[in-house]
């Protein structure tokens, strides 16, 4: 395959900058176009910087639907992305497919929703605190008066920290795209590696299909300059002709979710499933219920792997497979957070099939953290923390929404029956039970509530190097 | 015990489907007991679905009703089931469409004979659970639940147990309840008999087509490279789905609390009597195997759909689709994808605007993308759906009737702990 255009895509694709420990997002409005697209061409400028070998800094830049529009970008181009970004994530249908209902309803929402909508994400990645800070200022006083307005500014807790607030180790399992050079350092770490092709994370390149993953194009008048390449008629793709020009190539889809967690409401939830008759907690068989609910200990280690004890020489463990070891969820329950989130094998009848047909909806990840850990998990400090969810992908619908739709708020997924992800699915009333498979009889704990509660989102467009100057270039 | 599947098909007044489509909302807003037709008091209906289609890109048409039903055993008992509970608003409905002379609800036998001269039955279909009546898939529901329930009884009482005691005890429990004395009644999915004809008949062809071979084959290879050459020059779609058909698509779909979607899709037959003939004989094959063969709650692999169907309409211009599944329509059209890519393609791929196919039934849907948005144009709003079940799957169906087979027949030690783990 072709080498990957490297200058013109943006850090976070390839990197989840784990050695830049702190970082903080900007969310932000265009108010006047003109002094934004200056601005802009600044900006890429730093995007571009970030690119070096071992910078002590990184920025990333994104836009919603509305930034793009606020920054002057026509309607035909607009109209060439894709649907459920055009709509965004709070949209009422969307809402209601990725369970968004009630406590999550965007209405509730700090930022995202229809009343305090946002068009820029920018990202900043620093190596340490004063790093970061100084950018932060830096990037506050460049914002032009009128022109671009801080909405809010999103802090990230300090790295490493590869454990989230419930305690239990994160982001071990990650897809790996081709080209990156990742899957190598990917088997070392986790002893797997699932490399997908560049089309399922970058727009405009083959994806698992073997077809050009849909990317908007402009025509050739609107883009007078040439700053965007153009399509060969080999990688013509819908609404895209060959010559026309490709404002999406290696670019992305980025979705952004503040997930709060309710680490206190969790940790009491499984004391008082576990405890004694007489009212006593039973700290080890509490954590084990928890590593039930997720699917993997606190340590990372796999249930699959280690059904009875957590193993900490597992703890970055990801090769493993569901259908032989564990089909009826005996270790792992098939209800657990992680058997959702990446079924895997375990789908259908045939453990190949399945995993192909698994695969079509993989997700690179790369959120971070925020707020403070909660010093005893079982009293409710009153601060908020949680995930700063983020991933990418190039289809939003096959992979964000499937896997939030069809595996985690899906109350039948796999056979069970009226229950969804016990750490992030809607747990609607009716939906509120998770299943500990078990021989001879299952166990079934009912009256889970929301442990983890949305407070914004959005869908943004990480655009190629190419495609940001093209944005700042543009004359209405 | 046998389903039947079929839809009644019929023109709209132009001036009245704005109505009409009011009405339908109406029915929508509740399936179960809105004042047209009541689908609940229907007892023998699985799914229902009524689409007006204004046929947009063919207004030589018209705006056309469809009403899909899915109902156990025959037709005539079915229709005097529907004229019971629904006479009145089957003639507020029907008023509003070109050949219905019906003057008055109470014309039984008017409105009887109407809805029978508009049946159109399926080229093709597929039904998830065979052999099931909606009576016995909502009893064997109601007992899995009764099963559940009390294994959470004898999972707090936490006495430990051998997997034949545990067996042991849950018979008991529904011995002791006069409420499940229907258990062992209850006939098999499918008669010896029917499978064995729908086996038959589907050898018989087989013997047929090759003992004729010397007569067709010629033919058929003219008619493969005539295809040949046609799909290499038929138009492709080469743009996104229509987005605000998208729109209005996914306002009615995933409703909240609900396991199922429908989906209801008219599409134009490719130009020419090749295509149709092809068309013809792909959904006659389809339908030949899905007698045989997809009895055990999958169609070619896949495991969620209850009640699909297939008619070709106006004189086979174009084809009418309708699917009751499981799940969300992402899943479902990736199903078609992994799974189903050459059944899928050899019955769309003669429909306008389907993605490049090779010898009818290759490439086609494997191209996701395109397909999808080709399958989202052709997809047109379901008005008003009901389900009987609609928090039921057809594996939950499934695995209750497996349930309810075995409980009683007495287990060894795996057999025991097999059915305990279908809890």
């Amino acid at each position: 395959m072709a080498e990957l255009e490297r200058k013109d895509i943006q850090g976070i694709v390839v990197s989840a900058y784990k050695h830049l420990h702190c970082a903080a997002f900007l969310l932000l409005r265009v108010r006047n176009a003109p002094p934004a697209r200056t601005w802009l061409a600044r900006t890429v400028t730093e995007v571009m910087a970030s690119e070096a070998k071992n910078a002590a800094l990184s920025i990333n830049i994104a836009f919603t639907y509305s930034g793009l529009k606020n920054l002057g970008l026509g309607q035909n181009a607009l109209d060439a992305f894709s649907l459920p970004f055009q709509e965004g994530m709070a949209a009422p249908y969307r809402a209601r497919l990725l369970g968004d209902n009630e406590e999550n309803a965007p209405a509730g929402w700090d930022w995202g929703a229809p009343n305090n909508p946002v068009d820029v994400l920018l990202m900043i990645y620093g190596k340490d605190e004063a790093t970061l800070n100084a950018a932060l200022q830096r990037e506050q006083n460049a914002l032009p008066a009128g022109g671009v307005e801080l909405v809010k500014i999103l802090s990230a807790q300090r790295q490493p920290n590869t454990h989230e607030h419930f305690g239990f180790a994160d982001g071990i399992g990650q897809p790996v795209m081709e080209g990156t050079g990742n899957k190598q350092r990917q088997l070392e770490r986790t002893h797997h590696a699932t490399e997908l092709p560049v089309g399922e994370f970058l727009l405009g390149h083959p994806n698992v299909y073997n077809v050009i993953a849909p990317s908007p194009a402009v025509k050739p008048a609107d883009d007078p300059q040439n700053l965007l390449p153009v399509i060969p008629a080999d990688a013509a793709g819908l609404n895209a002709e060959a010559g026309m020009h490709d404002l999406g190539r290696n670019g992305s889809y980025l979705v952004f979710r503040q997930l709060a967690q309710r680490v206190a409401q969790f940790w009491q939830f499984l004391d008082k499933s576990t405890c004694a008759a007489n009212g006593a907690s039973n700290p080890e068989a509490r954590d084990r219920l928890g590593a039930k609910f997720v699917g993997r200990y606190k340590s990372g280690a796999p249930l699959v792997l280690s059904p009875e004890h957590d193993n900490p020489a597992l703890q970055n463990e990801n090769n493993f497979t569901y259908y032989p070891t564990d089909p009826h969820g005996l270790a792992c329950p098939i209800g657990s957070h992680v058997r959702r989130c990446n079924p895997r094998d375990s789908l259908g009848p045939d453990p190949a099939t399945a995993l192909n047909s698994a695969n079509r909806h993989r997700l690179l990840r790369r959120g971070r953290p925020y707020g403070h850990p909660l010093e005893n998990p079982l009293v409710d400090d009153g601060a908020e923390r949680g995930l700063h969810f983020i991933c990418l992908n190039s289809d939003i619908e096959r992979q964000f929404e499937f896997v939030q739709q069809t595996w985690v708020s899906n109350p039948v997924f796999a056979g069970l029956d009226g229950e969804v992800d016990p750490l992030v699915g809607d747990l609607l009333r009716g939906n509120s039970m998770f299943t500990v498979q078990a021989e001879p009889l299952r166990r079934r704990l009912q009256g889970l509530s929301r442990f983890v509660v949305t407070k914004g989102g959005a869908y943004f467009f990480l655009p190629g190097v190419q495609a940001l100057k093209y944005l700042a270039s543009l004359r209405s | 015990m046998t389903h039947t599947v079929l839809t009644f098909i019929s023109k709209v007044k132009p001036d009245q489907a704005d109505r009409l489509g009011k009405v339908l909302d109406e029915i929508d807003k509740d399936p179960e007991s809105n004042p047209y037709v009541p689908f609940r008091s229907l007892s023998l209906l699985h799914f229902a679905s009524v689409v007006l289609h204004q046929s947009p890109d063919t207004p030589e048409y018209g705006p056309y009703l469809i009403f899909e039903n899915n109902f156990d055993g025959e037709l005539n008992d079915y229709l005097e089931d529907l004229y019971v509970h629904a006479s009145s608003g089957l003639h507020q409905i029907y008023s509003a469409c070109l050949d219905y002379t019906v003057t008055s609800a109470s014309d039984r036998r008017g409105i009887i004979d109407y809805l029978r001269a508009h049946v159109v039955l399926p080229n093709a279909y597929h039904i998830g659970n065979t052999g099931r009546s909606v009576a016995r898939i909502l009893q064997e529901q109601e007992l899995h639940d009764a099963l559940e329930a009390h294994a959470d009884t004898l999972v707090e009482r936490g006495k430990p147990a051998s997997p034949g005691d545990l067996l042991a005890n849950f018979q008991q429990f529904v011995r002791d309840d006069q409420k499940w004395s229907w258990i062992p009644g209850v006939g098999p999915r499918q008669t010896f008999v029917e499978q064995f004809a729908n086996w038959s008949k589907l050898i018989l062809v087989i013997v047929i087509a090759l003992v004729l071979l010397p007569i067709w084959f010629v033919p058929f290879v003219i008619c493969v490279l005539v295809l040949r050459y046609k799909e290499s020059t038929d138009p492709v779609l080469n743009n996104l789905a229509d987005s605000e058909n998208v729109r209005q698509l996914l306002e009615k779909e995933n409703q909240t609390k609900i396991v199922q979607n429908h989906m209801a899709s008219i599409t134009m037959v490719k130009p020419g009597w090749l295509r149709r003939a092809a068309l013809w004989t792909v959904l006659w094959a389809v339908n030949l195997l899905a007698r045989a063969r997809a009895t055990h709650g999958e169609l070619s692999g896949i495991p969620s759909i209850h009640f699909a169907h297939w008619s070709m309409i106006d004189n086979g211009r174009r084809l009418l689709f309708l699917s009751n599944f499981d799940g969300s329509w992402e899943n479902y059209l990736d199903d078609f994808i992994d799974k189903a890519a050459v059944g899928l393609t050899g019955v769309w791929s003669n429909t306008f605007n389907f993605p490049r196919t090779y010898f009818l039934i290759f490439g086609g849907a494997k191209d996701g993308p395109r397909f999808k948005a080709v399958a989202r144009n052709g997809q047109t709003i379901t008005n008003a759906w009901y389900s009987a079940y609609r928090d039921q799957t057809v594996q939950g169906i499934d695995n209750n009737s497996s349930i309810r087979e075995d409980l009683l027949k007495p287990q060894d030690a795996t057999g025991a702990m097999a059915l305990l783990q279908r809890l």
